[in-house]
């Protein structure tokens, strides 16, 4: 046997609890996003990808700047720490319904390591019109994402 | 509704994590963390057979009797990609002596390729997907996170694995020890 060192473990978090995913439905047309992103931990502005079904997006969401990272391969990128929330406009109104919302995000922890894309869903029910806003509702459980 | 396993993943992957996944339990029951499981068998991982970066089918048994690392990565992630350029010199530096580095990129092929290219990797990129994931966590890598490498000795044998990167002294130390 070799006389190998003990390899220092790790400690890392389950992606789902180091990015946090949550929303809630501000009025009838309009979706917010959320994402608590744990001390240590990152992700990339890049591959967070929203999308709501059956009433779609009305069109990209804007996303909120990012911290720029130089990145050696893929020059500068943008990355989010602490909490991201992200406005997400619906392209009609749809009182009182019922909608899906999905969410794709990529992110890794300082210490060295990636997680695969991750991949939630969040139901949510929009308000009547002119009614208050839904309440914060966190991410059911992650499945895995690929994307090939 | 869940799709079919078939559906979802190409054979040749199915049957490659079935036998590592059997081979993993005829050794351990039970998850093992990272780093612990030195005398693992790994001839589980020298019958797993995956696409290069141009398409050709490799089997990992043909590099068998060598010291072999197994280096799981992607292009998405950004400490794989920093530990590469370190892997490409102790290939070309201890490659004579049998050191033998297999990257497995979780990862689409077109961005494997151009990755290759740009930093000159002199040392096979195989192409996995999901099921590169769950080989990768029948030798430890609970997570499923990336990088995460295998060290396997000349007969076979897993002596290293490391999930985060595996720094350039750590890595000569343990190589130069089994060459």
């Amino acid at each position: 046997m070799l006389p190998l060192a003990a390899t220092a473990q790790l400690d890392l978090l389950e992606p789902e609890r180091a990015f946090e995913f949550s929303a809630r439905a501000m009025d009838d047309r309009t979706l917010e996003a959320r994402f608590a992103i744990a001390k240590g931990y990152y992700l990339y502005r890049d591959k967070l990808k929203f999308s709501v079904e059956p009433v779609a997006l009305a069109g990209s969401p804007r996303l909120p700047p990012g911290k720029l990272k130089v990145d050696e391969f893929f020059g500068e990128v943008e990355t989010y720490r602490g909490t991201v929330v992200v406005r997400l406009p619906l392209a009609n109104a749809a009182p009182g319904r019922a909608v899906v919302l999905h969410a794709e995000s990529q992110g890794c922890a300082d210490v060295g390591v990636c997680y695969p894309p991750q991949a939630q869903k969040i139901t949510l029910g929009l308000p009547a019109r002119a009614g208050p806003p839904g309440e914060l509702i966190e991410a059911a459980p992650v499945r895995k994402s690929w994307f090939n | 509704m869940p799709v079919p396993m078939s559906r979802r993943f190409p054979p040749w992957i199915i049957i490659a994590v079935a036998a590592v996944t059997a081979a993993a339990f005829g050794v351990y029951v039970g998850q093992r963390d990272p780093g612990t499981q030195d005398g693992a068998d790994g001839s589980a991982l020298l019958a797993v057979s995956l696409p290069d970066a141009s398409g050709k089918q490799q089997s990992l048994g043909q590099w068998k009797g060598k010291v072999l690392v197994v280096n799981f990565w992607a292009t998405w992630c950004g400490p794989c990609r920093e530990e590469m350029p370190e892997f490409v010199r102790a290939q070309t530096e201890f490659g004579g002596r049998g050191l033998q580095f297999v990257g497995i990129a979780v990862d689409q092929q077109d961005k494997v390729l151009q990755f290759v290219e740009e930093i000159g990797l002199n040392y096979p990129a195989l192409i996995g997907g999901y099921g590169a994931m769950e080989l990768s966590r029948t030798f430890g890598n609970k997570l499923m996170a990336l990088p995460f490498t295998v060290i396997v000795d000349r007969s076979g044998r897993v002596v290293h694995t490391q999930l985060g990167p595996l720094r350039a002294e750590k890595l000569r130390s343990i190589v130069t020890q089994l060459l």
